[in-house]
């Protein structure tokens, strides 16, 4: 286990380092260092700028610093903590990282203790007999929800709940500080779209078991049913959710941008954004190590999680 | 006055020009409008019924507030208009009178101008605001390496000389002229141009042109000292941007605003984007909100609030470079041009406001506007110009316009609908859709490109900058000794009804060589609470809120 721990940390700091290298080089570009400059002057100031002029405020900004000096500077200020400036915001790269980082997790907790509950009850009721009207029912509904895309179930309920009966905030900027029922509409969005994945998963999953030899077995030696699914059922029909769950981490870190932008929620995903659409090559680079980092690491949670909830995988 | 030669809005922006204080020149005008009722004061008249205090809420993006001449969008300016001031202020009238500056005076010539700078303005600092000061500012902007923006006006190109040597690319290398600008006392500073220049006093209302403390080093953010009502609190870029008014200097002393009544405690702008900010005021979020798009108007109708459309002069130019194939020929543009109508892609996009463009990029807005006969969609006229020019059904034209969206998806409409049209002269127009910021980056290189100009407050300005043989800012590579000299007849001519004489030939030379398709000024929409008063609808969306005040 430790060994595929270590071999896992390896990997990441690899994929890490690779990452970081590419971004560089991409960013290194004329079209890049140029679209900086077109996001801080604007277009007719740039072009109303000699070649000569160009460098020159390329040089006010260190964007004329060579490649590998400038890759190499970063790296040995990122192994002491410093994560670069941001053009953009102006402000240092960790600070602002940790902030957008905070309310995401704020978010993702939120989405969690909500949608892991809800889930694992649907797909366990729908799973214990399929084809069953409580399967069809809660199929159909974790199908229906999972289908409509984020965008188009965060505009329905703002219409139903903020606009048209008013009970809740139309957007989660925080601009009073934090209010919790700002944070409604987005988890709300974020548990509809995900819940019926993850139920579908433990249905399929549970239903699976249902129809194993074992659980034939223990329902014909007539040890009651309850006892049936929560003792010997579920912890297998688990194993397939419980790793669905943690790579959910990766999506609720990166991959709710669309919620966060039109909720306007100060998260990671639309840090990430922002600074992809300015060009703040150090806001990028530091949110894609984190990225990679929460990558590896609920995938490292998986597999652990995996072992221990499986009995039949062991490691030598 | 009397026999009805000039309009009462002329004859208020000559004499401002001429820096006779508003409110006499609107007594002169024969009539007393809200606006500009104060003593000699560029702000709307003080409002006896106003309620002082109270925070005003804002929507708008929050940017960061790094170098003044260097701002490339108006939101920063808008941040820092209620800290740094200007030496002259257009109003939402769009006319331009004296701020910082008391009055100034133009030689016959228009080379040279001096401005009576306001006595008894401070700085936040407590430093008593003086003619150097303003010598600083210039200097700065006229630094080649600062990449200002503002060298491209009119003004500050005219403070500039060619060395003689060129840069890598071969485009000219330019120096400040020597005495270009100078103190003439405390409180006179003169601008010694090289050529006549109409547009001073606009051209210094123009956002990179705030006057900061001659101790300025940027960020701004970091120490922001102003001569105007606010100073910067708190600055989270991306979340909120708070101003509070100014009661005393840095040195302890009572400040008094040389503007007179100001209403407001404090100013917050809060991160929204865009599409966005609508939806902010619904939830209630805001008082009000920096623009909405025409596609949000029904939602912003069925809001409680107060919709308010601004007429500019802000627009889309379809334009074609007209030393690249085909659009070299001028009967390829001719028949592109006939074959759109205008008015009715005016009224598809913006069918409750704004205004029909007539392809010469000089708007009903602008005071020197001279109405030509309206032009009409000629299709038959298109195929005929296509024929001869070589195209047919057999091998019919075949174009491409490159579309960055950079002022909202209403440009990609724009040019759908011109595609549309197009398809009945026989010519087949691709849009190539790319993000606002790649545009900027081909903006001046693409052979036909949907570029978004912003609102100037005289008709001449955008054709000085954009479409005189040479400038830096000239997208389609027009060259027109012809066009340029009638462009200069009109650019010395300061009253505006010979001016507006002359403007004919200058409208009517850009027009006839089709440039451009131009078929909208667009207005810009806002929306603000019930109880906010006095808030600007600003043709440039530049936020000045002296006399705004919430109930």
């Amino acid at each position: 286990m430790l060994k595929l721990i270590l071999r896992r940390l390896a990997q990441m700091v690899l994929i890490m380092a690779v990452v970081s290298f590419v971004l560089f080089v991409i960013f290194d570009s004329d079209k890049f260092k140029k679209q900086i400059a077109v996001a801080e002057l604007g277009g007719f100031a740039v072009s109303a700028l000699t070649e000569e002029d160009y460098r020159a405020w390329l040089a006010s900004k260190g964007l004329d610093v060579p490649f590998h000096e400038r890759y190499a500077n970063w790296m040995a200020n990122l192994f002491q903590g410093d994560l670069g400036h941001s053009f953009e915001k102006n402000t240092e790269v960790a600070g602002l990282l940790a902030d957008r980082l905070l309310n995401t997790g704020i978010l993702a907790f939120w989405v969690f203790a909500l949608m892991i509950p809800i889930a694992l009850t649907l797909g366990v009721i729908a799973g214990i007999k399929e084809g069953s009207p409580q399967d069809r029912v809660t199929s159909f509904i974790s199908v229906f929800f999972t289908s409509i895309p984020e965008i188009a179930t965060a505009i329905i309920l703002t219409v139903i709940f903020a606009l048209g009966l008013q009970w809740l905030p139309a957007k989660s900027a925080m601009i009073g500080g934090w209010n919790w029922q700002e944070l409604v509409l987005p988890v709300m969005t974020l548990v509809l779209y995900d819940f019926g994945y993850v139920a579908r998963m433990t249905r399929a999953s549970m239903a699976e078991v249902m129809t194993s030899q074992y659980i034939r077995t223990a329902i014909l030696k007539g040890i009651p049913r309850n006892r049936v699914i929560l003792r010997h059922a579920l912890r297998n029909a688990l194993i397939a959710p419980f790793t669905v769950i943690v790579l959910q981490l990766n999506w609720l870190l990166s991959g709710v941008v669309v919620v966060e932008v039109f909720f306007q929620y100060d998260g990671f995903g639309k840090m990430l954004l922002e600074a992809a659409l300015f060009g703040d090559i150090y806001v990028i680079q530091a949110g894609t190590l984190v990225a990679v980092f929460v990558a590896v690491l609920s995938q490292i949670i998986s597999d652990i999680g995996y072992t221990f909830l499986n009995p039949r995988i062991r490691f030598n | 006055m009397e026999r009805h030669e000039i309009s009462r809005r002329e004859f208020v922006r000559i004499a401002a020009l001429l820096g006779v204080a508003a409110p006499a020149a609107y007594k002169l005008a024969g009539s007393t409008p809200a606006f500009a009722e104060a003593a000699n004061s560029p702000f709307p008249a003080p409002d006896a019924n106003a309620k002082r205090g109270g925070i005003l809420r804002v929507a708008m993006q929050v940017q960061k507030m790094e170098d003044p001449a260097t701002y490339a969008w108006a939101e920063m300016s808008n941040q820092t208009r209620h800290i740094l001031e200007y030496l002259a202020m257009t109003g939402p009238d769009n006319v331009t009178r004296p701020m910082l500056a008391e009055s100034w005076e133009v030689s016959e010539d228009l080379k040279t101008w001096t401005f009576n700078l306001r006595r008894g303005v401070k700085w936040h600092n407590g430093d008593a605001f003086v003619a150097d000061h303003v010598v600083f500012n210039v200097k700065r902007w006229l630094d080649p390496q600062l990449g200002s923006a503002n060298i491209g006006l009119s003004t500050f190109a005219a403070m500039l000389e060619e060395t003689g040597e060129k840069d890598g690319e071969g485009n000219p290398i330019k120096r400040t002229i020597e005495g270009a600008v100078e103190a003439v006392d405390s409180h006179t500073v003169r601008f010694n141009l090289s050529r006549p220049v109409l547009s001073v006093p606009e051209d210094l209302y123009n956002y990179p042109t705030a006057i900061a403390h001659p101790s300025f080093t940027a960020p701004l953010s970091d120490n922001a000292i102003g001569t105007g009502p606010f100073a910067l609190a708190e600055l989270k870029v991306g979340d909120k941007c708070v101003l509070k008014r100014v009661t005393k200097t840095a040195d302890g002393q009572d400040f008094e605003y040389w503007g007179g009544d100001v209403y407001l405690d404090e100013i917050h702008y809060y991160n929204f984007d865009e599409d966005n900010q609508l939806t902010a005021f619904a939830g209630g979020d805001v008082d009000a909100i920096y623009e909405f798009a025409v596609e949000q108007i029904e939602l912003a109708k069925a809001l409680p609030g107060t919709i308010i459309a601004a007429r500019t002069a802000q627009t889309l130019c379809c334009r074609f470079q007209v030393n690249q194939p085909p659009f070299d020929d001028l009967r390829v543009r001719q028949a592109l041009v006939k074959s759109v109508d205008n008015a009715a892609i005016k009224e598809l996009v913006y069918p409750e406001d704004g205004d029909v463009a007539e392809n010469h990029h000089v708007a009903p807005i602008h005071p020197e506007y001279f109405a030509l006969p309206p032009l009409r969609r000629d299709v038959e006229g298109a195929k005929a110009l296509l024929k001869e020019a070589g195209y047919d059904e057999s091998n019919p034209l075949k174009i491409t316009i490159d579309v960055g969206n950079t002022d909202g998806p209403w440009h990609q409409t724009v040019c759908e609908a011109i595609r549309d049209q197009m398809k009945d002269a026989g010519i087949e127009l691709s849009i190539n859709v790319m993000p606002p910021s790649k545009y900027w980056e081909i903006w001046d290189k693409t052979a036909c490109g949907a570029t978004a100009w912003t609102h100037r407050p005289l008709g001449t300005m955008a054709l000085s900058l954009g479409y005189r043989t040479g400038v830096p800012w000239n997208e389609t590579n027009f060259a027109s000794a012809e066009f340029d000299a009638a462009l200069d007849d009109a650019e010395a001519t300061f009253e505006v009804e010979p001016r507006r004489a002359k403007m004919e030939t200058v409208q009517r030379l850009l027009q006839d060589q089709a440039v451009m398709i131009q078929p909208v000024y667009r207005p810009v929409y806002t929306i603000v609470k019930d109880r906010v008063t006095g808030y600007p609808a600003h043709p440039t969306q530049y936020h000045q809120f002296n006399r705004v005040w919430v109930a």
